[in-house]
């Protein structure tokens, strides 16, 4: 049976780096270890499971390289095993005080058992997850792409040294981790301006994504839409995002994740048992916070107090009739755009990959049902991943895209506004006196080679989008002011030293070994 | 990603930020604009000492007296700028202590560079800066359709719609967004002395006082609550495998173990059974329980 068009699905993994082994247990670390347990790891299970199942299945998947190098990362995963542990172990106490408790034992279960299959899998890998990931790619079932070395957001780093920087060592760093080029990328937060295409091509990229509006408002007009790519003037297709499936699954009011059988994320136990039974797994300051471990649905409209018991095995049914519904009105789009297109349209669907697992608890389970309903269960379309669909269409139209992002609005606020514009005047002076002393120092050796290689580190991690985004929503301001602020005076140092001569040799150590991201850099990528 | 967490860097780290107060600017005269969407820029700039002392050489002391500092912004669309040829300009009066602006340039698809200077009384523009020149990014469809990509109208305006034209903008921010609505929303429902029957532990004052904390007051109705945990300790030999019906249970370094349930109501048997590590021995215990509330 001949199919009418093609989904691809794009998760985005990423994560800023955040590594203090400076401490022995830091909060913000916390993000790494629960998007572990509740995101990479089901998904990893997941697409196992679909080559174990013989499920035909295709995805492109980003992994940061700031998420990528924390995940390599011998210290984060030593503490990520130490803390899994532990959590296990809280688990199978759970298991055992809520025997009497039938209304909460089977979420009890569940956690032990997810916890310990997360074990499994961690254990298989050594520690390193990345493995199974590059296995799956090897296998051509996943196409994993890079992204801007450090989250840089590049419309507003003004300067083609520093957006070529964020390409250029993302792409040495996807190398070292998943043995080949990155064929693909995710600009972070979607954000392109005129010109980055032009990088890409040079670096090497064959695609990346873009918003609607990158598409639609294109120069000259789209002839497809935002249903098949397009090539830039450099020749690099860009894929734009279709927002059908977007707001299916984020609409605030009728998205998936908002069903009254998901499991509620602010009702954690961490606040609701006794303190001396629940202290042993909290932070050493001993402080209530989340713990991940949750015993109640959403419910409803209702208080965290009125939350009702939530029950696995009707999330797991709820979960499977919203992979249904989602395949059922690709069918209809699918079905509908080939009549208008007169051609197999590409539904792109592009997601913050923790949104499945971290924020949308049963998210895993959905996309499981999603692939092998798709697989058993229609045939108006196949999943496809960029590559392939190239492989099958060369001939797209070119066009120039406009600049966006897929941020609130669509274009730069979130990352420029009176919350956060007082970083670009550091960010650009720092990207220039970087270029500076490298050029000064093209052939470094010794002390000044390390000196530059820090000092590039030091910047790159300056502009992670991250802060300037934390800034803007509102949470943990001051962790993201702190590490901009810091990031940025660590440059400032070196490059001081560097000028003069006199550099610091404790102080430079220590950097390497705190902010120790990319052991690889190349700084010569900023020599003018 | 988690939630309510604040930093510990503070603590340990305060000296550094102390000593990281960033400058305010680096001594230098330049001026950057950004674009922030189709209709606005930013620009932020700074004026070095030697640079005023410069101007006040050539004009005269009497120099900034009167003049304003301006941002003049030129449209510069399809040209190739030189100072004199920009489509038209106009001129943003900016307060003389600020070092950033965000301009509304109130035209669609153009490109803009600007100078950031002094105007004189008698209207003389001394320039001291001039930005990089940006091409805005662009806002609604492209008027130029290519011959071998035709389309109609209706069919583009059609493809448009189920394009999602108006529809921008689903992301991380959305969630974090989503996410403080659905927690503010929730806590604005959630009274302090709602009884719940569905906590896994039947009572919780802290999550109750968590509760109250976030802007609702205690009501004050007189109120009591309790219930009943039960708690099994023991020891047995570090190394013996450890059973609490049929289910096992781990033994701390010592050998030691502490378990605690929620206790019901009616007849309960909790047996424990130890079995030595090669197997060969074994003891139990068992407890037999009643509760009934009045």
């Amino acid at each position: 049976m001949n199919h009418k068009g093609y989904w691809c699905l794009q998760l985005h993994a990423h994560l800023p780096f955040v590594r203090h082994p400076d401490y022995p247990d830091f909060l913000e670390e916390d993000w790494l270890y629960e998007a572990i347990t509740e995101t990479y790891i089901p998904l990893l299970n997941i697409f196992e499971n679909f080559v174990k199942d013989n499920i035909d299945f295709a995805l492109t998947m980003t992994i940061t390289p700031s998420l990528a190098n924390m995940l390599a990362d011998s210290l984060l995963q030593s503490r990520y095993y130490a803390k899994l542990n532990k959590l296990i172990e809280l688990s199978e106490k759970e298991v055992v005080r809520t025997k009497n408790l039938p209304e909460f034992h089977p979420a009890a279960l569940m956690y032990e058992q997810k916890l310990k299959t997360c074990k499994h899998i961690w254990e298989k890998y050594h520690g390193n997850i990345l493995t199974g990931f590059k296995n799956l790619q090897d296998l051509g079932k996943i196409e994993i792409i890079t992204c801007c070395a450090t989250h840089g957001f590049l419309p507003l780093l003004n300067d083609e040294t520093a957006m070529r920087a964020q390409i250029r060592i993302a792409c040495q760093d996807y190398k070292r981790h998943f043995g080949r080029e990155p064929r693909g990328i995710w600009l972070a937060e979607c954000a392109y301006a005129y010109g980055v295409d032009k990088i890409l091509k040079e670096e090497g990229i064959r695609f990346f994504f873009l918003e609607a509006h990158g598409i639609l408002y294109g120069t000259p007009r789209p002839k497809y839409g935002v249903f098949a790519p397009v090539y830039c003037p450099s020749g690099v297709a860009a894929f734009s995002r279709d927002m059908e499936t977007a707001h299916q699954v984020w609409s605030a009011e009728s998205g998936y994740p908002g069903d009254p059988d998901y499991r509620e994320f602010y009702r954690d136990l961490a606040y609701d048992l006794d303190y001396d039974y629940i202290k042993p797994y909290l932070h050493s300051d001993g402080i209530r916070r989340n713990i991940g471990i949750k015993y109640h649905r959403i419910t409803g409209k209702v208080g965290l107090n009125e939350k009702q018991p939530y029950n696995p095995q009707w999330a797991a049914n709820k979960a499977k009739m919203h992979a249904e519904n989602f395949v059922f009105n690709r069918c209809n789009q699918i079905n509908h755009l080939s009549g208008i297109l007169g051609k197999e349209p590409i539904v792109v669907s592009m997601y913050d990959a923790e949104l499945f697992g971290h924020w949308w608890f049963e998210g895993p389970d959905f996309i499981n049902y999603l692939f092998r309903h798709i697989h058993s269960g229609q045939d108006v379309f196949k999943p496809i991943t960029p590559i392939q669909y190239l492989e099958k269409f060369p001939t797209n139209q070119v066009l120039t895209p406009s600049p966006s992002s897929w941020g609130d609005k669509g274009y730069y606020e979130v990352w420029l506004n009176p919350k956060n514009d007082w970083i670009y005047k550091h960010l650009h002076t720092a990207a220039n006196r970087m270029s500076e002393v490298a050029t000064e120092n093209k052939n470094a050796s010794g002390l000044t080679l390390r000196a530059l290689k820090q000092a590039t580190r030091e910047l790159l991690l300056a502009q992670s989008s991250d802060w300037a985004f934390i800034m803007t929503t509102g949470t943990m301001v001051e962790y993201a002011e702190k590490r901009t602020k810091e990031h940025i005076y660590n440059f400032t140092t070196l490059y001081e030293q560097i000028k003069n001569n006199n550099i610091n040799e404790s102080f430079l150590a220590n950097l390497e070994y705190v902010n120790n991201i990319f052991p690889d850099v190349d700084y010569t990528v900023f020599i003018r | 990603m988690a939630e309510n967490l604040s930093s510990k860097l503070e603590n340990k780290q305060e000296k550094v930020v102390n000593k990281t107060g960033l400058p305010l600017d680096y001594g230098d005269t330049k001026i950057t604009v950004l674009p922030r969407d189709p209709i606005c820029l930013f620009a932020y700039w700074s004026i070095s000492k030697q640079i005023s002392k410069k101007i006040e050489n050539q004009f005269g002391k009497e120099i900034f007296e009167g003049s304003k500092l301006i941002i003049r912004v030129y449209d510069t669309t399809d040209v190739s700028f030189d100072g004199t040829n920009a489509n038209r300009y106009f001129d943003i009066f900016v307060t003389p202590d600020s070092d950033s602006w965000y301009i509304n340039v109130g035209e669609f698809n153009r490109c803009w560079c600007v100078d950031i200077g002094y105007l004189t009384k008698d209207g003389k523009f001394i320039p001291v800066a001039r930005s990089n020149k940006v091409d805005m990014p662009r806002y609604g469809v492209s008027n130029i359709t290519d011959e071998q990509w035709a389309m109609l109208q209706v069919e583009f305006e059609k493809l448009l719609r189920i394009s999602g034209v108006n529809q921008i903008g689903m992301s991380s921010f959305d969630i974090a967004k989503l996410m403080r609505e659905r927690w503010e929303e929730i806590v604005s429902i959630s009274l302090p002395s709602s009884h719940s029957v569905t906590s896994s532990f039947k009572t919780h004052p802290k999550n109750q006082e968590q509760m109250s904390s976030h802007g609702k007051d205690s009501l004050k109705s007189f109120w009591l609550k309790a219930d009943t945990e039960i708690i099994i300790y023991g020891a047995t030999e570090p190394d013996a495998k450890l059973t609490l019906d049929g289910q096992s249970v781990k033994l701390s370094a010592d050998g030691s173990f502490s378990l605690r349930f929620y206790l019901p109501n009616g007849d309960k048997d909790y047996s424990i059974e130890a079995v030595s590590h090669d197997g060969t021995m074994k003891k139990s215990i068992t407890f037999e329980i009643k509760k009934s509330t009045k």
